[in-house]
């Protein structure tokens, strides 16, 4: 655990321009879904759209950013509306209304020419289902979308054979899907995903088919790449401790809205609402919380104790405080930010499980 | 890597092909005198008659003969561009006549060919002999329900012709008052299952039937004399109309012969042969019956029949 | 939505109602209801003739003229000459391959078959093929079998070459295939008696009218398995390769048609035996081969259509194992090609093309006939079958006294014709609307609104009694298939020796040209309709077998496994479980059979069936256009409106509800 909040996360920054800008997107499926939009039908729950217009609003009114190098968790029940959200963001679902930006580019505006050369060059997805060929082998499933661009069978085979190597494949390459186990189609998967080396990758619920141990190992995987390879992500779970590993931020969906928008510590924290926090119960709040969540403005004299960074988190946090008599200083880019004392500490762990 | 394999075996048939070509169209036309003459058979046993016999009269020229067999009406379009040269039995289609001879002129009539159909109402003859009064329609009547059977209740059943034939049987009936069911059962051959069933069971049985036909050798059937002829007296039911119009005996059909135009016209020495193509009802039952019913290999039967007939032959050779 | 509606409300609530008060119960009624107005009202009301249209059957006939006449000028328009070329080209396309198999010599043909099948569909395969061959020797049909072979190669590749780009075409886009699938029905319920003399007008008449004629039938299975083979592909690996940017060409192509293959081969497979049954129709417009043999030996030589009968159904017997196999050994996700293996199989086929090539050399050299002629069993066999004939024929035997003839008269005088003159006699609104409502509680109100409008369709165009008269039999011969059919189904179902026997009569009652097996019994059962019925119901009960027998298999065995701890007997699990859950497959086979009697019944129409069949046989032969076509129009209807009406419930319920 110690390494998801210090490892991979803060890699992005929120300078600059984002990489990935939704706006108010909607996703209505159903007939004569665009006249639903705007009318006071578009605030009715879902179950009474439905009812009424017969139209399922998938997605409502979805906004948010993505930094360069970040990775975004959308997470939410299953029929929360977010792999029909992730797949708007390049299109493979028509957006109904909304506007979506990725890398400078107007996705929703863009001619199909544009579009075929965003899903190529800019963004790429990996699957819940994997969505291998399965009438090719793994090396020429990795090698499908430079073979899409149109590249030479030389130079796709070779860049394949890197990137399997990268997901520790390279044995495999001449096998089928079908004789491979669901972790290692996964690794196809990502495999071929990372082959094009997008500038964002986009995971629908990638580990879900997959049983737990396996997920483990696949989560490590995919924060080990994005480690080495610094890329933006936009990862689709269902599975709280995974969003809290795996994410720098979080959006929570609930019957296609977001309903907080936050990092984990924001979200275990103070969760938004009942929803939220029924999510978070079960969450240890001291594997989570920082010291930034329980730090209070250090009193005269107090700046002088023990130092820890400001984003150590509070177990983490627990020996050095047990040992010092003081409260011990969060620092942060060398500057004392704030103080942290067992009290504080105390109150964090006591917290969890109401 | 499979569609080079796949690739290897198109390119040997590829080959292949290539070679029958070449090959196919060296072979081909020698004789150029007589050429290849098609002729058309149709389903019937006497159809199959004239058409081997002609093509062992064409042979014996040196003609090559093809064989086409298709369906009486269809025919006139493949006569009409050429696909097939000639129909030697063909049982006045007189629409036909209208469209392709007269309108079109795509087709020509070519004459007779000597048989003389006749269709009538027939009985088994030892039915005739039980009932002497058979022999004219009236005696029919009152004594209909002689000829019940399952499908017709308490009627009488008349058993209608193959439905592609000429026929007015049911107009007849009712103009004639006659307490019968129409019961049709379709082709030929179901038509002959079912009457040479109940003759079998020597029952009695009235039907559609013609001459010349082989079977007539094969069972003693007497015909059920109807009503003469009148002025504008009609055989076909497909025209329409009060029933009273039909109120007569069939006509004697002349059998006729049809070319195709571009045959017709194209001076093939075989033309004038089968133009002069002609023989009797009885030549044609018996060459029917060597095919149909003693399973002769119908070109045997042809070349039988031409070398015990050299008189007739040769008059169509024109010698 | 209406449909729901009503579904809902007629749905029993909570307490079981008793049967009376239920649709059962309902239809009784309306039975009932017919049965009274039948007594009261007979023959009073005919389809009233203000309610006809008389005039267009010689706008038909006049069509037909006029096409006629335009066609054959000595210099046609540009249509005509299109037609023209397309005809010319198809007829050339067959002369070809009947001059390659002929060049090819008996010997290479042989070997050409079979090692192609060797190669790419595994050795018994083969073996079932090389058989064949043998038999078409033995038969003394070698040259028949290889000129339908030819024209058969032809109608399937050209069905093919139209059928699968719209097959894929209908597997990608739903509004496409929306459009296309009444049309689809039409062209496969619609007899094709029917449809023959236009062919001929626009195609002439020889081989490329035939394979014209055959497309029409094979194009639809072509198209719906394909679409269904498209369709079939996994979304996700479509979307899969969408979001790596492939076109949708590219997703085509290297997507959904090499995952699709299995099923394109399986359309092969199916579009062939479809072509193949199509032979005897073709044969009357100048198709050769076998089709020919046929139809002629029915006239002349009822033991020489019976070979060629069975050369239609050996051909289509190995043909089906053949593409089968290959199929089954084709699929991508089963067998992957490692760089050995292909060098290998290289090599097989190169050996197999050799041996071909070798097989046509020494038919050369050693003057090998074109075809095998030098000994056949055809004498041989002619003296058994010919003596079964006799004794078919032999209206002495006690076959015939004692169970034959009998009960054909049984089921015409107990089945057929009271229910033909119940039909035709009780007044025809009677009969209209008791139809729409048993419509209306088999298959909800949307169903029942098309069978009433096809109703009046077929009253439409002057066709009621005739109508009336086919559905009777229709009727006859599919409650007689549906007790064959569950018989032998659950049977088969529960014992594995029975559906092993059970198979292969399967196949050749569905691949037998149907007038050949309509022969027996036209001399065993020698009443009219009877030889129709039977033959339809031996035609259709295969398929109702099949559905049984899989709708049982397929009952979990989870299901099976609770019945039986509770301590139920085999009756009571097949009984009370499997047949209940078999419930929607066995549905489906109604639905088929009835299709499939109505096919037949139309066919019947050549042997004493009369009614709607007759019409179109006499449009055809007697050249009136008119009267055919309307019996086809009267087909068509009668045929939507049964289908539609033994849908059932179950399929309406659930369209409903997604
Ligand atoms: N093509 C479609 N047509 C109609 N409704 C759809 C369609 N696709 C999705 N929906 C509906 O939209 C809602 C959101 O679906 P979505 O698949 O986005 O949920 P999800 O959050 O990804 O769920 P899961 O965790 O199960 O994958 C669901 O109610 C679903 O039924
Ligand atoms: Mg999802």
């Amino acid at each position: 655990m110690s390494t998801s909040t210090t490892g991979a996360k803060r890699l992005g920054s929120s300078s600059g321009n984002p990489l990935i800008r939704a706006e108010g997107i909607w996703k209505i499926f159903g007939k004569n879904a665009d006249r639903v939009i705007g009318t006071a039908d578009a605030e009715l729950s879902r179950a009474e759209l439905r009812t009424k217009t017969g139209c399922v609003a998938a997605v409502r009114n979805v906004s948010f950013e993505v930094w360069p190098g970040e990775v975004f968790v959308v997470m939410g029940l299953s029929g929360s509306g977010k792999s029909t959200l992730v797949r708007t963001l390049i299109r493979l679902i028509e957006p109904t209304a909304g506007r979506v930006e990725i890398d400078g580019h107007d996705v929703t505006q863009a001619s199909r020419d544009e579009l075929l050369q965003l899903r190529r060059h800019t963004s790429s997805m990996v699957f819940q289902h994997f969505g291998l060929l399965a009438h090719r082998s793994v090396i020429d499933n990795v090698a499908f979308g430079l073979e899409v661009q149109g590249k030479s069978k030389a130079e796709r085979l070779a860049r394949a054979g890197e990137v399997l190597k990268l997901v520790g494949l390279e044995d495999a390459a001449n096998q089928f899907p079908n004789e491979l186990s669901g972790g290692m189609q996964q690794r196809v998967g990502l495999a071929r995903a990372f082959a094009v080396d997008p500038k964002v990758m986009l995971y629908d619920e990638p580990f879900s088919a997959l049983d737990p141990l396996i997920r483990r190992d696949m989560q490590d995987e995919v924060i080990r790449l994005q480690h080495e390879t610094g890329k933006t992500m936009v990862f689709i779970t269902h599975d709280l401790p995974e969003a809290l590993r795996l994410g720098d931020r979080i959006a929570i969906m609930r019957d296609g809205r977001v309903v907080q928008l936050g990092t984990p510590e924001d979200l275990v924290g103070s969760p938004a609402d009942d929803y939220v926090s029924n999510f978070v119960r079960d969450i240890p709040r001291s594997h989570v919380l920082t010291l930034r969540w329980i730090m209070r403005e250090p009193a005269a004299g107090e700046a002088d104790g023990p130092t820890l960074d400001v984003s150590t988190t509070v177990r983490n946090a627990v020996p050095v405080i047990a040992a010092s008599e003081r409260p011990v200083c969060a620092v942060e880019n060398g500057r004392v930010v704030g103080v942290v004392d067992k009290e504080a500490v105390l109150m964090a762990i006591a917290g969890e499980g109401d | 890597m499979r569609g080079r394999k796949l690739a290897a075996v198109a390119g040997v048939l590829a080959v292949g092909a290539a070679a029958v070509l070449v090959v196919g169209s060296a072979g081909a036309r020698s004789k150029a005198s007589c050429g290849t003459v098609t002729l058309n058979e149709q389903a019937w046993a006497g159809s199959t008659a004239n058409t081997y016999v002609a093509k062992a009269v064409l042979e014996g020229m040196g003609c090559k003969v093809k064989i086409t067999q298709i369906a009486e009406i269809p025919v006139y379009q493949a006569l009409a561009n050429g696909k097939t040269d000639a129909v030697l039995e063909d049982w006045q289609h007189v629409d036909q006549y209208k469209q392709y001879i007269s309108k079109q002129h795509t087709v020509v009539a070519g004459g007779p060919n000597g048989v003389v159909g006749h269709i009538g109402w027939y009985i088994p003859t030892y039915l005739m002999k039980a009932h002497p009064e058979f022999a004219t329609w009236k005696g029919l009547k009152g004594k209909e329900s002689l000829f019940k059977s399952p499908e017709s209740g308490s009627q009488g059943m008349f058993l209608g012709g193959d439905p592609s034939y000429v026929q007015k049987d049911a107009q007849l009936i009712q103009a004639l008052g006659l307490n019968f069911k129409f019961v049709s059962v379709g082709a030929e051959p179901a038509q002959v299952a079912r009457w040479s069933q109940l003759y079998k069971q020597k029952k009695a049985v009235i039907f559609y039937w013609y001459t010349p036909q082989y079977l007539n050798t094969e069972y003693q059937l007497s015909e059920v004399k109807l009503p003469p002829r009148f002025k504008g007296c009609q055989d076909d039911a497909k025209s329409g109309g009060n029933v009273k119009q039909y109120k007569c005996a069939y006509d004697n059909t002349i059998i006729e012969k049809v070319f195709s135009k571009k045959f017709a016209g194209g001076g093939s020495p075989a033309y004038p042969v089968l133009k002069r193509f002609s023989w009797s009802n009885q030549d044609q039952e018996i060459v029917a019956k060597w095919i149909a019913g003693d399973h002769m290999n119908p070109d045997k039967a042809g070349k039988k029949w031409v070398a015990a007939n050299k008189a007739k032959v040769n008059k169509w050779l024109g010698k | 939505m209406a449909v729901a509606g009503a579904a809902a409300q007629s749905l029993p609530s909570s307490l079981p109602a008793p049967w009376w008060r239920g649709r059962p119960g309902a239809a009784v009624l309306v039975v009932a209801g017919m049965l009274l107005s039948y007594f009261g009202w007979k023959h009073h009301w005919a389809w009233p003739a203000a309610l006809e249209w008389n005039s267009f059957s010689p706008h038909l006939d006049r069509f037909q003229a006029w096409l006629s006449n335009n066609r054959n000028l000595p210099h046609p328009n540009i249509a005509f000459r299109i037609f023209n070329g397309f005809a010319n080209f198809l007829d050339d396309l067959v002369s070809w391959l009947t001059r390659l198999f002929y060049y090819l010599k008996w010997s290479g043909t042989t070997a050409l078959g079979t090692l192609v099948v060797l190669r790419f569909g595994g050795r018994k395969a083969a073996l079932g093929t090389l058989a064949a061959f043998a038999s078409f020797a033995t038969l003394g049909l070698w040259d028949n079998s290889v000129q339908t072979f030819a024209l058969m190669f032809a109608a399937v590749g050209m069905s093919l070459a139209v059928g699968m780009p719209l097959g894929v075409l209908a597997g990608r886009s739903a509004t496409f295939n929306r459009a296309i699938t009444p049309i689809l029905d039409a062209m496969q319920i619609v007899p094709a008696f029917a449809y023959l003399m236009p062919v001929v007008i626009l195609f002439s008449v020889g081989p490329g009218a035939a394979v014209v004629t055959t497309m029409i039938y094979a194009v639809p299975p072509a198209i719906r398995i394909t679409a269904l083979g498209i369709r079939g592909v996994a979304p996700n690996t479509v979307e899969a390769a969408t979001a790596l940017g492939a076109t949708r060409w590219q997703v085509l192509s290297k997507v959904q048609l090499p995952l699709a293959r299995r099923m394109l081969l399986l359309s092969v497979n199916q579009t062939i035996l479809f072509a193949l049954s199509m032979v005897v129709i073709a044969g009357l417009i100048g198709g050769t081969g076998l089709g020919d043999a046929v139809t002629n030996g029915l006239y002349t030589d009822p033991a020489f259509a019976i070979f060629a009968g069975a050369a239609i159904v050996i051909m289509a017997i190995a043909l089906d194992r053949a593409t089968e196999a290959m199929a089954n050994r084709t699929d991508p996700a089963q067998r992957h090609l490692t760089a050995h293996k292909a060098h290998v199989l290289r090599a097989y086929t190169a050996a197999c093309a050799l041996v071909v090539v070798a097989a046509v050399v020494l038919g050369h050299v050693f003057g090998a006939g074109t075809v095998w002629s030098r000994w056949t069993a055809q004498d041989w066999l002619r003296t058994y079958v010919q003596r079964a004939l006799d004794y078919i024929q032999n209206p002495g035997t006690f076959l015939f006294r004692n169970l034959t003839n009998p009960t054909g008269n049984f089921l015409v005088q107990h089945g057929i014709q009271p229910l033909r003159t119940f039909f035709i006699e009780t007044p025809w609104p009677a009969t209209f609307a008791g139809l729409v409502l048993i419509a209306f509680l088999l298959s909800g109100l949307r169903r029942a609104a098309i069978a009433a409008a096809m109703l009046f369709i077929v009253g439409l165009v002057g066709e009621w009694a005739n109508a009336m008269d086919t559905f009777s039999q229709v009727l006859v011969a599919t409650v007689l298939t549906v007790i064959v059919g569950l018989a032998i189904g659950v049977w088969a179902a529960e014992s594995r020796t029975v559906s092993r026997v059970v198979r292969p009569v399967n196949d050749v009652l569905q691949t037998l040209p149907q007038l050949v097996y309509i022969i027996p019994f036209i001399y065993l059962m020698p009443v009219s309709g009877v030889p129709g019925v039977v033959a339809s119901v031996l035609y259709a009960s295969p398929v109702m077998i099949r559905l049984v027998q899989r709708g049982i298999e397929d009952v979990s065995p989870e299901s099976v496994e609770a019945a039986t701890s509770f301590g139920a007997t085999r009756a009571q699990v097949l009984l009370k479980v499997k047949i209940p859950l078999a419930r929607d497959a066995i549905m489906l086979g109604v639905n088929q059979a009835i299709i499939m009697v109505l096919a037949v019944v139309v066919i019947g129409g050549l042997v004493g069936s009369g009614a709607l069949g007759y019409e179109v046989a006499q449009g055809l032969q007697r050249n009136a256009f008119g009267q055919g076509v309307i019996a086809s129009i009267a087909i068509l209807a009668l045929g939507i409106a049964l289908d539609r009406v033994t849908q059932g419930r179950g399929a309406a319920g659930a369209r409903s509800e997604s």
